[in-house]
Protein backbone atom coordinates (compact mmCIF):
# COMPACT_ATOMS: atom_id res chain seq x y z
CA UNK A 1 0.00 0.00 0.00
CA UNK A 2 1.00 3.38 -0.98
CA UNK A 3 2.45 5.74 1.62
CA UNK A 4 -0.38 8.17 0.61
CA UNK A 5 -2.85 5.73 0.29
CA UNK A 6 -2.40 5.23 4.07
CA UNK A 7 -2.28 8.77 5.32
CA UNK A 8 -5.78 8.92 3.54
CA UNK A 9 -6.76 6.06 5.21
CA UNK A 10 -5.34 7.50 8.90
CA UNK A 11 -7.20 11.11 7.93
CA UNK A 12 -10.63 9.35 7.21
CA UNK A 13 -10.53 7.40 10.49
CA UNK A 14 -9.10 10.87 12.85
CA UNK A 15 -12.03 12.51 10.84
CA UNK A 16 -14.71 10.03 11.57
CA UNK A 17 -13.78 9.62 15.30
CA UNK A 18 -12.99 13.39 15.85
CA UNK A 19 -16.11 14.24 13.75
CA UNK A 20 -14.06 17.08 12.46
CA UNK A 21 -13.29 17.32 8.74
CA UNK A 22 -10.53 20.08 8.79
CA UNK A 23 -8.08 17.86 10.21
CA UNK A 24 -5.29 17.37 8.37
CA UNK A 25 -2.58 14.78 9.59
CA UNK A 26 1.33 15.62 9.75
CA UNK A 27 4.11 13.81 10.88
CA UNK A 28 4.90 16.57 13.66
CA UNK A 29 0.84 16.38 14.68
CA UNK A 30 -0.01 15.26 18.35
CA UNK A 31 -2.49 14.73 20.72
CA UNK A 32 -2.17 18.37 21.93
CA UNK A 33 -2.61 19.84 18.79
CA UNK A 34 -6.19 18.24 18.02
CA UNK A 35 -9.21 19.31 19.89
CA UNK A 36 -11.15 16.37 21.49
CA UNK A 37 -8.36 13.55 21.52
CA UNK A 38 -8.81 12.35 24.55
CA UNK A 39 -8.37 8.95 26.04
CA UNK A 40 -11.83 7.52 24.68
CA UNK A 41 -11.09 8.73 21.30
CA UNK A 42 -8.00 8.02 20.86
CA UNK A 43 -8.96 4.17 21.74
CA UNK A 44 -11.68 4.26 18.64
CA UNK A 45 -9.16 5.86 16.58
CA UNK A 46 -6.81 2.60 17.72
CA UNK A 47 -9.53 0.22 17.05
CA UNK A 48 -10.67 1.67 13.94
CA UNK A 49 -7.09 1.55 12.85
CA UNK A 50 -6.32 -1.99 13.53
CA UNK A 51 -9.70 -2.75 11.64
CA UNK A 52 -9.09 -0.88 8.86
CA UNK A 53 -5.88 -2.07 7.96
CA UNK A 54 -6.35 -5.90 9.38
CA UNK A 55 -3.62 -5.34 11.65
CA UNK A 56 -2.58 -5.57 15.91
CA UNK A 57 -0.85 -3.40 18.04
CA UNK A 58 0.69 -4.55 20.89
CA UNK A 59 0.70 -2.30 24.13
CA UNK A 60 4.59 -1.02 24.20
CA UNK A 61 4.19 0.00 20.65
CA UNK A 62 1.35 1.93 21.33
CA UNK A 63 3.26 3.72 23.74
CA UNK A 64 5.55 5.33 21.21
CA UNK A 65 2.98 6.55 19.50
CA UNK A 66 4.16 10.32 20.28
CA UNK A 67 2.92 11.49 16.66
CA UNK A 68 1.62 11.35 13.46
CA UNK A 69 4.55 10.51 12.21
CA UNK A 70 5.94 8.00 14.11
CA UNK A 71 2.21 6.36 13.93
CA UNK A 72 2.28 6.47 10.00
CA UNK A 73 5.52 4.41 10.26
CA UNK A 74 4.23 1.70 12.78
CA UNK A 75 1.23 1.23 10.68
CA UNK A 76 2.97 0.72 7.14
CA UNK A 77 5.89 -1.37 9.05
CA UNK A 78 2.82 -3.64 10.34
CA UNK A 79 1.25 -3.71 6.43
CA UNK A 80 4.50 -4.76 5.19
CA UNK A 81 5.00 -7.64 7.42
CA UNK A 82 1.30 -9.05 6.88
CA UNK B 1 -0.63 13.51 61.15
CA UNK B 2 3.00 12.24 62.69
CA UNK B 3 1.30 9.04 63.15
CA UNK B 4 1.27 8.71 59.13
CA UNK B 5 3.99 7.42 56.45
CA UNK B 6 3.59 9.06 53.28
CA UNK B 7 5.39 7.54 50.55
CA UNK B 8 5.14 6.42 47.13
CA UNK B 9 2.63 3.88 45.73
CA UNK B 10 4.08 0.33 44.66
CA UNK B 11 2.34 -2.59 42.94
CA UNK B 12 1.17 -3.95 45.97
CA UNK B 13 -0.81 -0.87 46.72
CA UNK B 14 -3.10 -1.36 43.35
CA UNK B 15 -6.16 -2.45 45.17
CA UNK B 16 -5.96 0.64 47.63
CA UNK B 17 -5.54 2.63 44.04
CA UNK B 18 -8.43 0.74 42.03
CA UNK B 19 -10.77 1.87 44.97
CA UNK B 20 -9.37 5.27 45.19
CA UNK B 21 -9.49 5.78 41.37
CA UNK B 22 -13.56 4.18 41.20
CA UNK B 23 -14.70 6.29 44.40
CA UNK B 24 -12.93 9.88 42.61
CA UNK B 25 -14.92 8.80 39.31
CA UNK B 26 -18.25 8.52 41.16
CA UNK B 27 -17.59 11.55 43.17
CA UNK B 28 -19.75 11.06 46.06
CA UNK B 29 -22.56 9.75 42.95
CA UNK B 30 -23.41 5.79 42.17
CA UNK B 31 -22.62 6.67 38.66
CA UNK B 32 -18.61 4.64 37.75
CA UNK B 33 -18.39 6.33 33.98
CA UNK B 34 -15.83 3.21 33.54
CA UNK B 35 -19.32 1.14 33.83
CA UNK B 36 -21.61 3.02 32.11
CA UNK B 37 -19.28 4.18 29.10
CA UNK B 38 -18.02 0.24 28.43
CA UNK B 39 -21.13 -1.46 29.82
CA UNK B 40 -18.99 -3.26 32.23
CA UNK B 41 -20.31 -4.26 36.07
CA UNK B 42 -17.82 -2.32 38.90
CA UNK B 43 -16.24 -5.73 39.36
CA UNK B 44 -14.96 -5.96 35.65
CA UNK B 45 -13.78 -2.75 36.00
CA UNK B 46 -11.95 -2.82 39.13
CA UNK B 47 -10.34 -6.13 37.39
CA UNK B 48 -9.47 -4.41 34.28
CA UNK B 49 -8.06 -1.30 36.43
CA UNK B 50 -6.08 -3.41 38.00
CA UNK B 51 -4.59 -5.41 35.24
CA UNK B 52 -3.71 -2.05 33.38
CA UNK B 53 -1.88 -0.60 36.75
CA UNK B 54 -0.11 -3.38 36.94
CA UNK B 55 1.13 -2.31 33.68
CA UNK B 56 3.41 0.21 35.45
CA UNK B 57 3.06 2.77 32.67
CA UNK B 58 3.83 5.95 34.09
CA UNK B 59 3.04 9.75 33.57
CA UNK B 60 -0.85 9.16 33.55
CA UNK B 61 -3.95 8.73 35.73
CA UNK B 62 -3.67 4.95 35.21
CA UNK B 63 -0.36 4.59 36.86
CA UNK B 64 1.30 3.77 40.08
CA UNK B 65 4.48 6.01 39.88
CA UNK B 66 1.96 8.56 40.08
CA UNK B 67 -0.07 8.05 43.39
CA UNK B 68 1.47 8.91 46.85
CA UNK B 69 -0.37 6.88 49.70
CA UNK B 70 -0.23 7.95 53.32
CA UNK B 71 -0.47 4.31 55.38
CA UNK B 72 -0.76 4.23 59.09
CA UNK B 73 0.85 0.91 61.05
CA UNK B 74 0.98 -0.83 57.73
CA UNK B 75 -2.52 0.10 56.75
CA UNK B 76 -3.27 2.83 53.86
CA UNK B 77 -5.28 4.84 54.82
CA UNK B 78 -5.49 7.51 51.29
CA UNK B 79 -3.98 7.93 48.01
CA UNK B 80 -3.82 10.74 45.47
CA UNK B 81 -2.02 11.03 42.16
CA UNK B 82 -0.74 13.83 39.87
CA UNK B 83 1.76 13.75 37.07
CA UNK B 84 3.05 16.39 34.56
CA UNK B 85 1.42 16.39 31.69
CA UNK B 86 3.13 14.90 28.25
CA UNK B 87 6.23 14.23 30.27
CA UNK B 88 8.23 11.38 28.32
CA UNK B 89 6.73 12.89 25.03
CA UNK B 90 3.26 11.35 25.37
CA UNK B 91 0.04 12.49 26.56
CA UNK B 92 -1.45 11.16 29.12
CA UNK B 93 -4.89 10.51 27.37
CA UNK B 94 -2.78 8.30 24.54
CA UNK B 95 -1.53 6.64 27.52
CA UNK B 96 -4.40 5.74 29.35
CA UNK B 97 -6.40 5.20 25.63
CA UNK B 98 -3.58 2.35 25.04
CA UNK B 99 -4.09 0.55 27.99
CA UNK B 100 -8.26 1.12 27.50
CA UNK B 101 -8.02 -0.09 24.11
CA UNK B 102 -5.49 -2.92 25.00
CA UNK B 103 -7.23 -4.81 27.72
CA UNK B 104 -11.38 -3.80 27.41
CA UNK B 105 -12.97 -6.16 25.24
CA UNK B 106 -13.77 -5.14 21.82
CA UNK B 107 -17.64 -4.79 22.70
CA UNK B 108 -17.09 -1.89 25.11
CA UNK B 109 -15.51 0.07 22.23
CA UNK B 110 -18.29 -0.62 20.22
CA UNK B 111 -20.71 0.73 23.20
CA UNK B 112 -18.36 3.90 23.67
CA UNK B 113 -18.49 4.97 20.18
CA UNK B 114 -22.19 5.16 20.31
CA UNK B 115 -21.78 7.12 23.74
CA UNK B 116 -18.72 9.41 22.75
CA UNK B 117 -20.62 12.40 21.08
CA UNK B 118 -22.56 12.77 24.70
CA UNK B 119 -20.12 13.09 27.07
CA UNK B 120 -17.41 14.95 24.77
CA UNK B 121 -19.58 17.96 25.71
CA UNK B 122 -17.52 17.79 29.38
CA UNK B 123 -14.21 17.17 28.26
CA UNK B 124 -11.28 19.41 29.31
CA UNK B 125 -7.86 18.76 27.48
CA UNK B 126 -4.81 18.51 29.84
CA UNK B 127 -2.26 21.25 29.38
CA UNK B 128 1.10 19.69 28.49
CA UNK B 129 4.13 20.47 30.98
CA UNK B 130 2.09 21.46 33.84
CA UNK B 131 1.24 19.46 37.01
CA UNK B 132 -2.64 17.55 36.45
CA UNK B 133 -4.19 16.54 39.50
CA UNK B 134 -5.95 13.11 39.13
CA UNK B 135 -7.90 10.95 41.84
CA UNK B 136 -7.64 11.11 45.75
CA UNK B 137 -9.27 8.88 48.38
CA UNK B 138 -9.42 9.05 51.79
CA UNK B 139 -11.06 5.94 53.53
CA UNK B 140 -13.73 6.62 55.60
CA UNK B 141 -12.28 5.71 59.67
CA UNK B 142 -9.21 8.01 58.58
CA UNK B 143 -10.67 11.57 57.75
CA UNK B 144 -10.53 14.56 59.11
CA UNK B 145 -6.45 14.24 59.45
CA UNK B 146 -6.10 16.30 56.45
CA UNK B 147 -4.30 13.85 54.30
CA UNK B 148 -5.28 14.87 50.71
CA UNK B 149 -3.87 18.27 51.74
CA UNK B 150 -0.45 16.60 52.56
CA UNK B 151 -0.34 14.15 49.80
CA UNK B 152 -1.35 17.36 47.67
CA UNK B 153 1.91 19.34 49.21
CA UNK B 154 4.20 16.63 48.64
CA UNK B 155 3.94 15.43 45.06
CA UNK B 156 3.74 19.13 44.02
CA UNK B 157 6.29 19.69 45.52
CA UNK B 158 8.15 16.53 44.10
CA UNK B 159 6.87 17.30 41.12
CA UNK B 160 7.42 21.28 40.23
CA UNK B 161 11.12 20.37 40.87
CA UNK B 162 10.88 18.64 37.48
CA UNK B 163 9.14 21.79 35.63
CA UNK B 164 11.51 24.03 33.48
CA UNK B 165 9.34 28.13 33.53
CA UNK B 166 6.40 28.57 35.08
CA UNK B 167 4.77 26.03 37.27
CA UNK B 168 0.94 25.62 36.91
CA UNK B 169 -0.99 23.19 38.59
CA UNK B 170 -4.62 21.78 37.14
CA UNK B 171 -7.60 19.98 38.15
CA UNK B 172 -10.71 18.72 37.11
CA UNK B 173 -13.95 17.86 38.86
CA UNK B 174 -17.51 17.94 38.83
CA UNK B 175 -19.48 20.75 40.31
CA UNK B 176 -21.19 18.68 42.22
CA UNK B 177 -18.12 17.54 44.22
CA UNK B 178 -18.53 20.61 46.48
CA UNK B 179 -16.05 18.98 49.03
CA UNK B 180 -13.29 18.83 46.79
CA UNK B 181 -14.19 22.07 45.07
CA UNK B 182 -14.07 23.91 48.40
CA UNK B 183 -10.60 22.25 49.41
CA UNK B 184 -8.74 23.35 45.95
CA UNK B 185 -10.34 26.81 46.84
CA UNK B 186 -9.30 27.15 50.09
CA UNK B 187 -5.55 25.86 48.69
CA UNK B 188 -5.92 28.62 45.93
CA UNK B 189 -6.93 27.07 43.32
CA UNK B 190 -9.08 29.65 40.89
CA UNK B 191 -11.61 28.45 38.71
CA UNK B 192 -11.03 28.82 34.74
CA UNK B 193 -13.47 27.21 32.97
CA UNK B 194 -16.61 25.72 33.24
CA UNK B 195 -18.01 22.77 30.75
CA UNK B 196 -21.61 22.02 30.42
CA UNK B 197 -23.50 19.96 28.98
CA UNK B 198 -27.58 20.65 28.50
CA UNK B 199 -27.95 17.18 27.08
CA UNK B 200 -29.63 15.59 30.04
CA UNK B 201 -28.52 11.97 28.71
CA UNK B 202 -24.92 12.65 29.65
CA UNK B 203 -26.31 11.76 33.23
CA UNK B 204 -26.97 8.29 32.29
CA UNK B 205 -22.97 7.86 31.86
CA UNK B 206 -21.24 10.26 34.06
CA UNK B 207 -21.85 11.75 37.50
CA UNK B 208 -22.75 15.24 36.65
CA UNK B 209 -23.13 17.34 33.80
CA UNK B 210 -20.62 20.16 34.91
CA UNK B 211 -17.27 20.31 34.97
CA UNK B 212 -14.99 22.89 35.90
CA UNK B 213 -11.22 23.48 35.56
CA UNK B 214 -8.92 24.93 38.43
CA UNK B 215 -5.74 26.35 37.96
CA UNK B 216 -3.30 27.62 40.26
CA UNK B 217 0.35 29.03 40.01
CA UNK B 218 3.19 28.29 41.95
CA UNK B 219 5.65 31.38 43.27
Amino acid sequence: MEKSEVINKLTEIFRKVLEDDSILLKDELTANDVDGWDSLSHMLIITEIERLFQIRFKLKELNKLNNIGNLLLLVSSKIVQK
Amino acid sequence: MNEFVIRKATTKDIPFLVHTIIEAEKSGTEILSYSTVFGLTELEVKNYLKQMLAEEVENSELSVSSFLVAEKDGVVAAALSAWIEGFGGMSSSMLKGNLLKYFLPKQCFERAAKINNVIRDVHIEYIPNSIQIGAGYVAKEFRRNRLLGVLNKELIESLANTINGEKVIYAQIFTLNLPSMKTYEKAGFDIILTKKSNNEEILKYLPSNEKILLKKVLE
